[in-house]
């Protein structure tokens, strides 16, 4: 018995660390949500920001209303959950394809060099590969209209035709995401025990077998994870990709258009504390409901791989 | 017994560096203010609360606010911060730091510690600081990025300076507000938190508004007109010059460079309301391009600026022009028209820009564009609400010393030495006086503040470049610019506020598309109307001008 | 060493030759951005103006390199400052989530169901900026020292979760009863038998902790002003928000604003600093390599 209750302060001086650091920069803040239902003002009488918060005006819900409050709204919420839903499946099957084919690949040294090259992507901010993409697509000088002009064919305005963004900004986002969740998944085969392979080759199983049978168990757990935690920011957009890719060229909106740089124009137009804190906290919400829910279907298929 | 002692080795090492890692922040912060020198030590901690043992300067000391103003040797020392903007060039500011606040000790007794905010300060940090209620005496304030001085002012984070129980002006800087333009006096009395008054010292700088043609002289004398050509004609007339330009110089070269929103007011003559900047200035009131001081065109009245006839006609145009190819459609992609309009006017490739101006700006251009440029203006040069508001000294609230920040705010804009020395740096160090012209050494590099940041530039002695008689021709053209009937008026959005964000997401949309030519205005139009109603631009509409109705009655009074 | 025997276990080769032409493929659509920024780096500002940005300029120049090498000492400074955050906040970080997440994983931790909740609300939840701000600042007094940049960065719910999954598919249960049952105490099971095991797992969150230090130029932007402790990341993302800013308001700052903006060379600015940024930690990357990828047991007998 005595064990045991060593064995837990043991643990408990483990996680006391990061549970402080947790409870200051995290929690304490999260009183902050508060703001999403108040006017924010300076209380004169002293000015400060927890006094300024506690005697800041009840306004209810009217900080949510922006949120829903037009048509476009609800397209750019869309947006946002068919670009997310359809990353995260994409996302995932080309980063543990990619992880297996490069653990699979016999000169570690050339794997080497793929993979150092597959991290590139993450080091370009959305800024600069804007003026990538650029290059290529610019009205007069791009690449692509050279072409486009060379073959006589009818030249395209890239940046006011919203029918060709859902293609670009998937490229964008593969090219930038996949090769850092693939290092993930390339780390989760590395800890595998190589003599289970070499019991299933001797077993006479084929490479596809070993795959489906050792590799892919393997992985289970990570991808149930990395899933879950992707499922959690469903409402959220990554915003460089969506407003620096197409030069915030308004006539693209109706498939660019996404949550975050919705607010974001908000934001700059009232500079309003409580309403950005309110969209946030709604994105959380169903972040955080996404989850839980995800996080049970996983715990249905295998308990182990669940989140908690 | 062995695996015993080392995980007890283990664990004591790892309290340790724990232990190492935790102090790690009140001991940096310590150092911080002991040893930082004058850039180090800005807001420690807030009212001593319980911020790492930081002793926050002397800002905490004197708190029980000096009393009448009087000699420095009756004032109890005090520590002054202040947030500067647009400061990215200074790197050292040691030395004008010490003569400054020698200075200062034995005139107001007061330390400045200056905050040296860069220009993407005045958006992000600024914000954040007054937010959080950070311990800074003195804020720069203006009515054109995020840090807005009327917003700022209603929600409480400005002490209103001419309070009738508590004349801060009047006691401590009737010699500043004496020496300002009436323009700037009136501009800066607003509707703030503690009733309708001043909430700021505006700085006395370039503080007209005045938008002209930039012309490419040597490229338009090549093909046969002059100057005097532009200013016969206006935007709707300039077809046959485009034409001939564009025909010449072939299919790449797009003679018309504009910035689809400032080309939009040049040509219909509306101006800028102070209040929706952040929305892309759906609002607008149209000036009389005759007189820009009387009424205007469409009376004194706020109107959704894309529904008018002149909104219209000048969409079509611009379409017009668009598919003749005389605009570069890079113009219409809102992250990169100004990248494409900066290169371009550098190397020359264009005929006609647009330009919002300040005095001398044509010497500027030339001298960098190594080439003739002209400035043909559309209007007088006028005062509006945004330019009396361009650089303004706020004083927080949260200052426990708002009586010596006033003090040193007169100080600052009266007294030409110590304005030369906050801006220019020290006598012979950073500069040089030759003829009473100041001539600048390689030291200034290492401290280049933001020279209209800092109150009144006036006083300031000329450099050489600038040439002696340069401030009694920068108060002749500024002192003649016209207010319009407008002057002092800002839109107050605070019961709109979804009505601007839904607004300003309309208007992002479709504004630059639009004033570049890039769409069809007979399309698109009646789309964006219909979109911009259902957002609430009517209700917002209906709003400001209550407000203004209100405002213009009392102004009348 | 030459002619290497190929693994017993390993995939034909028509097979691999598919793999290395995906790879390859993928791995050059990677690297020509990159590629292209050098190229823009050097190009000369005229050439821009003229050509727009292009991957064969007009004409070559160092403008850009030039305007930051006015930097001087200053830049020094900052890669010094760069290179101790990211070192120290890695290994830091490495620390704390290490024994965070090895509580997590162990499945007779009794709090282990609250503490991985407790860890996991804050990676849906939070407070904002502002609080956040003022917490840091006004609080734990953090301004103008290291621990400004490292602290407020020490912890990522995501890594915690993610060397948790590490060590749950890499280190079997047994292995740690075993060990308990030998007598081994928890501190001395994590240093001694998860920590070895689990390389692979530990390199890619310090790699991904590093990669976070040495690109994060906000948290110093809202904490450090004093110069001695700015790092790389911030001072040169500095350069290019007042180019972006004084575009932005160009309107309104007039001629002011145009003249600085004027004698900035901006596009190719932004791609200097970008290779400024890259190339060290690129070579920094082969360091954490050793572990994921030389780890690689597949298809290769253990000798």
């Amino acid at each position: 018995m005595k064990g045991k209750t060593k064995k837990t302060l043991l643990l408990l001086s483990m996680v006391l660390p990061g549970a402080l650091w947790f409870f200051l920069l995290r929690y304490i803040p999260m009183a902050g949500i508060v703001l999403a239902f108040k006017e924010y003002k300076v209380y004169i009488k002293n000015p400060g920001f927890w006094n300024n918060l506690i005697h800041s005006k009840w306004v209810g819900l009217k900080n949510f209303q922006f949120i829903f409050a037009t048509k476009d709204s609800w397209v750019y919420v869309r947006n946002t959950l068919l670009y997310n839903i359809f990353w995260i499946v994409l996302g995932l099957v080309l980063a543990v394809t990619l992880a297996i084919i490069l653990s699979e690949i016999t000169q570690k040294r050339v794997a080497k060099v793929y993979q150092t090259f597959m991290f590139f992507p993450y080091f370009l901010s959305w800024v600069v590969a804007s003026y990538f993409v650029l290059a290529f697509l610019d009205p007069t000088r791009g690449l692509l209209t050279h072409w486009q002009a060379a073959g006589g064919g009818e030249v395209i305005n890239w940046y006011h035709e919203p029918k060709y963004w859902p293609v670009i900004l998937t490229i964008c986002n593969i090219w930038k995401t996949t090769g850092y969740s693939c290092v993930l998944y390339l780390a989760a085969i590395t800890g595998i025990d190589g003599t289970q392979y070499e019991a299933a080759a001797i077993d006479g199983a084929s490479k596809w077998q070993q795959i489906r049978y050792v590799t892919l168990p393997h992985l289970r757990t990570m991808i149930a994870i990395l899933f879950i935690m992707n499922v959690g920011n469903i409402v959220k957009a990554d915003f460089g990709l969506f407003y620096s890719v197409p030069m915030n060229s308004g006539s693209l909106f109706s498939t660019t258009g996404v949550i975050d740089t919705y607010v974001y124009r908000t934001m700059t137009a009232t500079n309003n504390i409580g309403m950005s804190t309110a969209a946030g906290l709604l994105q959380q919400l169903v972040g955080f409901v996404c989850i839980m829910a995800a996080n049970k279907i996983v715990t249905k298929i295998d308990e182990d791989s669940a989140l908690f | 017994m062995k695996k015993k002692v080392l995980s007890g080795i283990l664990v004591s090492a790892m309290i340790l560096s724990l232990a190492a890692c935790g102090s790690e922040p009140a001991g940096g912060g310590t150092s911080g203010t002991a040893g930082g020198g004058s850039t180090a030590a800005d807001s420690g901690g807030t009212s001593g609360a319980a911020g790492g043992g930081s002793t926050a300067g002397g800002s905490g000391g004197a708190s029980d606010g000096a009393g009448d103003s009087g000699s420095a040797s009756g004032l109890e020392p005090v520590t002054l911060t202040m947030y500067f903007g647009g400061c990215d060039s200074v790197t050292d500011d040691t030395q004008a730091m010490e003569a400054v606040n020698a200075y200062l000790q034995e005139k107001i007794n007061v330390t400045l510690e200056p905050i040296w905010g860069s220009w993407s300060d005045l958006d992000q940090n600024i914000s954040l600081s007054l937010q959080g209620g950070d311990n800074v005496d003195i804020y720069f304030t203006c009515a054109w990025s995020s840090n807005e001085y009327n917003k700022f002012a209603r929600d409480g984070y400005w002490v209103r300076l001419d309070n009738e129980g508590n004349n801060l002006i009047e006691k401590y800087a009737s010699d500043l507000w004496s020496t300002l333009p009436e323009v700037l006096r009136q501009g800066a009395a607003i509707e703030g938190a503690d009733g309708y008054g001043v909430y700021a010292v505006p700085g006395y700088k370039d503080i007209a508004t005045q938008n002209c043609w930039d012309i490419n002289v040597p490229l338009l004398e090549k093909y046969g007109y002059t100057v005097e050509d532009i200013k016969n004609t206006d935007y709707y007339g300039f077809g046959e010059i485009l034409e001939t330009v564009k025909k010449g110089e072939g299919g790449d070269f797009y003679p018309l460079l504009v910035e689809g929103a400032v080309l939009e007011r040049m040509v219909t003559n509306s101006i800028i309301v102070t209040g929706d900047s952040g929305t892309g200035n759906f609002m607008s009131y149209y000036l009389d391009p005759e007189d820009v001081s009387r009424p205007g065109s469409l009376g004194v009245k706020l109107v959704n600026k894309f529904s008018t006839d002149e909104f219209m006609r000048f969409a079509e145009q611009t379409r017009e022009y668009f598919n003749a190819g005389y605009i570069d459609p890079a113009c219409a992609n809102t992250e990169q028209a100004n990248d494409i309009r900066t290169q371009k006017q550098l190397s020359g490739q264009y005929l006609i820009g647009t330009q919002s101006y300040s005095l001398g700006y044509e010497l500027v251009a030339s001298d960098e564009r190594k080439f003739e440029v002209a400035m043909v203006p559309c209007t007088d040069a006028y005062v509006d609400t945004t330019s009396s508001q361009g650089a303004m000294m706020a004083i927080s609230t949260v200052s426990k010393n708002p009586e010596r920040a006033m003090m040193f705010l007169n100080l600052l804009n009266t007294d030409p030495k110590l304005m030369t020395m906050l801006n220019y740096g020290v006598e012979g160090v950073h500069y040089n006086l030759k003829d009473g012209l100041v001539e600048f050494t390689e030291e200034r590099a290492q401290y280049q503040p933001w020279t209209n940041g800092m109150g009144n530039v006036t006083i300031l002695p000329p450099t050489v470049a600038q040439g002696a008689d340069f401030w009694d021709g920068f108060k002749a053209y500024y002192g003649q610019a016209k207010e319009i009937p407008l002057l002092g008026y800002s839109y107050n959005s605070e019961n709109m506020q979804t009505q601007m964000g839904t607004v300003a997401n309309v208007v992002a949309e479709y504004l630059l598309p639009l004033c570049t030519g890039a769409v069809e205005p007979a399309d698109k139009l009646p789309e964006f109307l219909d979109k911009l109603e259902q957002a609430g631009i009517n209700e917002v509409l209906s709003d400001a001008n209550a407000q203004l109705e209100a405002f213009m009655q009392a102004k009348g009074e | 060493m030459k002619n290497q025997k190929r693994p017993v276990n390993a995939v034909s080769r028509p097979a691999e030759a598919l793999m290395h032409l995906i790879l390859a493929l993928f791995c050059f659509a990677c690297i020509l951005p990159f590629v292209f920024v050098v190229i823009i780096s050097f190009s000369s500002q005229e050439s821009i103006r003229e050509l727009g940005f292009s991957f064969v300029p007009k004409s070559w120049g160092l403008d850009a390199y030039n305007y930051v090498a006015k930097l001087g000492q200053q830049l020094w400074v900052s890669y010094f400052n760069s290179f101790f955050i990211t070192i120290v906040g890695t290994l830091c970080t490495l620390l704390v989530t290490g024994l965070y997440s090895y509580a997590l994983y162990r499945k007779d931790f009794k709090y282990r169901r609250f503490f991985t909740f407790f860890c996991f609300f804050t990676m849906i939840f939070g407070g904002g900026l502002a609080p956040t701000y003022v917490i840091c600042k006004q609080f734990l007094g953090l301004s103008d020292s290291y621990a400004a940049v490292i602290v407020p960065m020490l912890l990522n719910p995501f890594n915690i979760i993610v060397m948790r999954t590490f060590f749950q598919s890499s280190i079997p249960g047994d292995l740690i009863d075993a060990a308990a049952i030998d007598g081994s105490g928890e501190y001395h099971t994590l240093f001694r038998i998860v920590v070895p095991i689990a390389k692979p797992g530990i390199a890619t969150v310090g790699l991904l902790s590093a990669l976070a230090y040495w690109n994060e130029w906000f948290i110093p932007m809202l904490y450090i002003r004093d110069a001695r402790y700015i790092p790389l990341q911030y001072l040169l993302q500095e350069m290019q928000s007042k180019v972006d800013f004084l575009a932005k308001n160009s309107s309104v700052l007039g001629a002011e604003a145009a003249a600085v903006r004027a004698n900035l060379p901006s596009d190719t600015l932004r791609m200097a600093l970008v290779v400024l940024i890259v190339i060290p930690i690129a070579f920094a990357y082969p360091f954490f390599q050793r572990y994921i990828i030389s780890g690689l047991t597949i298809g290769s007998v253990k000798g």
